[in-house]
């Protein structure tokens, strides 16, 4: 009797789970509604607000989160799918090719994250070519000359290419860096 | 007639100009390389070039994507005969036929079919386009908002219930799409709306910054998160095509018809695309076709079947963007984008006010399968060996353009952040299985449709039953609803049937 309560809980345990992010989104939604409430405009009679449209899509978006959490809780998350599925018979799982490694994709979105920090600072050339050594050598590539020279070569031809053929303005870095960039332009 | 084809011999000689032919053969070539990799979607491939057509001439610009698009739609066939690899879900069913011909000891003959495929279905169906465009486009002419916004809803709605995953799931993303592109000023009363003081964010959110956010930075990340895992290959030295006789072709002619023109249809309703095409031409001919029993032991209907379908539908999709403005896939949809950035917006009014320019599009479509029926042939090997390049390497490329796409835009790092933040609502949507392409679409969408909602609503005071009650805004409303309801059904269907299994041995 205590084994079956406790598989009980166990079973309703396990379908909280896939029902977090839909959690998430509801009290996102939630908020959501509150902001588009104090969207600050002068009414017109008998014309829609502009806080009309965003609200439709947040409160559709709210009522298909409790439809997911009610449908997840009460059966585990059977949903209807689109007919795609069926005409395709796709598997849903069939593109994982092996174990996950949540380390690597943390070290790859923080060597992103510091490109994005770093590229003021040091400018597009040479924070891109250090990202893109960074990335290869993350994502298990040992190939030290291909990974260099493709890294130098093709940032340096992406910088000429946009700064004096498609004229798009690149970040400079701050000096002494931004010598870089007015290097690989002048070449 | 005479108009269409006199026009259409203008559009070939203004594809002659030698940096709109060398901007087709650029889009073929990429595409072809993007559809042998593996890492990257023909969608992805289309939006990591988009940045760079900004200064582009407009008719280059799409020239060079819709290129990709054709080209992208057999670059993976390679890759399934030869080595079991699909580069795009599209060549999927090529691994049941083609590779079966090919371990037979016969992958020249396998490519050969494959190239002929592509090169008929794509060509009868850029006639189809060329003769279709325009009778599609002057009957839109008679559209008012109700029909626009009716339209707009059947192609997302078909987008959601053509999709694969949740339904429900499908349809957040699409909300999620709609509130993006709400972000900045509206149009109606220049409020702002969700900027929180940010003075970018008046301008609202670049959907270029979340298409290759969701796209490419997702991809990449949901890729780093299995260590860029690719298959050894086999050696392609010896790899050839060898083409099928022409009383072989005539011998297939009826089901090389079929599959085209199936293929084609199913390009022109929104969200199905070529890889919808490609399976359902391929269920049919194990269905009903006259080898039906032969099917998956390497016989070429398995092979021209997919093929034709898959590369006719690009002629077929190209209907719905240039007369409806309605892209009805992820690559159509950054076609339109394009057409949007440069401040063109594809719809009735475009063969009138553009026809050179879709003209010179029909014919660079024409040339760009020749093209790309040529370089098959006679480039495979190159081309195959790329796939020998190590995945870290492309990926890291990936990421490059990605973050060049973000910078081109306003040169602006604050769309950096965007797009990084785009990139890990798209693992995370790849993640917890929220499909991409309702988000997007949603984005590039949602302006265009909340648009003809508003000025339907202040047109019709406000009466939201306009969408019923006018004939072909309330037809379009009736079909949305209906391709809404063919998942439910279908799940009630599974239901139905599992119950009944069920209940079968309970009697037994």
């Amino acid at each position: 009797m205590a084994g079956e309560s406790a598989g009980r809980v166990n079973g309703f345990g396990a379908r909280i789970v896939p029902a977090i992010p839909y959690f998430l989104l509801l009290a996102f939604t939630i908020w959501l509604w509150g902001i588009a409430g104090r969207i600050d405009y002068q009414e017109r009679p008998g014309t829609l607000g502009p806080d009309f449209w965003p609200r439709v899509a947040i409160g559709l978006m709210g009522l298909l989160c409790l439809i997911r959490i009610a449908t997840v809780l009460a059966t585990g998350g059977a949903a209807a799918r689109g007919i795609g599925a069926a005409i395709t018979g796709d598997d849903e799982e069939e593109d994982e090719t092996g174990p996950r490694r949540p380390i690597l994709l943390g070290l790859g979105i923080a060597l992103t994250l510091a490109y994005g920090l770093v590229l003021n600072t040091v400018g597009f050339p040479l924070a891109t070519a250090l990202f893109l050594i960074g990335f290869m050598y993350l994502g298990g590539s040992r190939h030290h000359l291909a990974i260099w020279v493709s890294s130098l070569v093709g940032v340096a031809l992406v910088t000429v290419l946009l700064t004096k053929v498609v004229y798009v303005s690149l970040p400079r870095g701050a000096p002494p860096f931004d010598r870089v960039i007015d290097l690989i332009s002048g070449f | 007639m005479w108009d269409i084809l006199t026009q259409l011999g203008a559009g070939f000689l203004a594809c002659l100009h030698p940096v709109t032919l060398l901007m087709l053969v650029a889009g073929i070539v990429v595409g072809l390389l993007v559809g042998v990799l593996p890492g990257l979607t023909l969608v992805m491939g289309v939006v990591l070039f988009l940045p760079f057509t900004y200064k582009m001439e407009v008719t280059n610009a799409i020239v060079l994507l819709s290129a990709m698009y054709v080209s992208g739609t057999y670059g993976g066939a390679f890759t399934s005969i030869l080595f079991r690899i699909p580069g795009e879900p599209i060549h999927v069913p090529l691994l049941w036929d083609g590779y079966a011909m090919a371990r037979k000891g016969e992958p020249a003959r396998a490519l050969g079919w494959t190239l002929v495929a592509a090169f008929g279905g794509g060509m009868l169906s850029a006639v189809a386009m060329v003769l279709l465009t325009k009778p599609v486009a002057s009957f839109a002419l008679q559209f008012s908002s109700p029909e626009y916004f009716a339209i707009l809803l059947f192609g997302l709605m078909s987008v959601i219930a053509l999709g694969k995953g949740s339904l429900a799931n499908a349809l957040i993303s699409l909300c999620l799409g709609l509130l993006i592109a709400s972000v900045g000023t509206d149009a109606t009363y220049g409020a702002y709306r969700f900027t929180f003081d940010q003075p970018i964010l008046a301008d609202g959110i670049e959907f270029l910054v979340v298409m290759v956010g969701a796209y490419g930075v997702g991809e990449v990340l949901s890729r780093l998160e299995y260590g860029f895992t690719s298959k050894p290959l086999d050696k392609v030295a010896n790899t050839s095509t060898q083409l099928p006789s022409l009383g072989e072709m005539y011998r297939l002619k009826g089901m090389f018809l079929r599959s085209t023109l199936l293929g084609h249809v199913i390009g022109i309703i929104p969200g199905a695309g070529a890889t919808i095409a490609s399976f359902v031409c391929y269920g049919v001919e194990s269905q009903f076709g006259r080898r039906r029993r032969e099917m998956g032991s390497g016989v070429p209907e398995g092979i021209v079947a997919p093929q034709s379908a898959a590369t006719a539908s690009v002629g077929g999709g190209l209907i719905p963007l240039l007369a409806l403005g309605i892209p009805g896939s992820g690559a159509t949809a950054v076609i339109l984008g394009a057409f949007m950035l440069h401040g063109i917006q594809p719809g009735p009014q475009i063969m009138v006010s553009s026809s050179a320019m879709v003209y010179t599009i029909f014919a660079s479509i024409f040339i760009g399968i020749a093209v790309m029926c040529v370089l098959g042939y006679f480039a495979i090997r190159p081309l195959v060996a790329i796939l020998d390049f190590p995945e870290a390497i492309v990926s890291a490329f990936v990421m490059l353009f990605c973050f060049v796409g973000a910078l081109a835009i306003r040169s602006n790092t604050v769309d950096l952040w965007l797009m990084l933040g785009f990139g890990v609502l798209g693992y995370l949507f790849e993640r917890l299985k929220f499909p991409i392409a309702p988000l997007v679409l949603g984005v590039i969408l949602g302006p265009l449709a909340e648009e003809s909602f508003m000025n339907a609503m202040i047109s019709f005071s406000n009466d939201w039953t306009v969408f019923f009650t006018r004939p072909i805004s309330g037809t379009i409303m009736a079909l949305a609803l209906l391709t809404m309801a063919l998942p439910l059904v279908g799940m009630l269907r599974q239901r139905r049937a599992e119950a009944s299994g069920a209940l079968k041995p309970a009697a037994h």
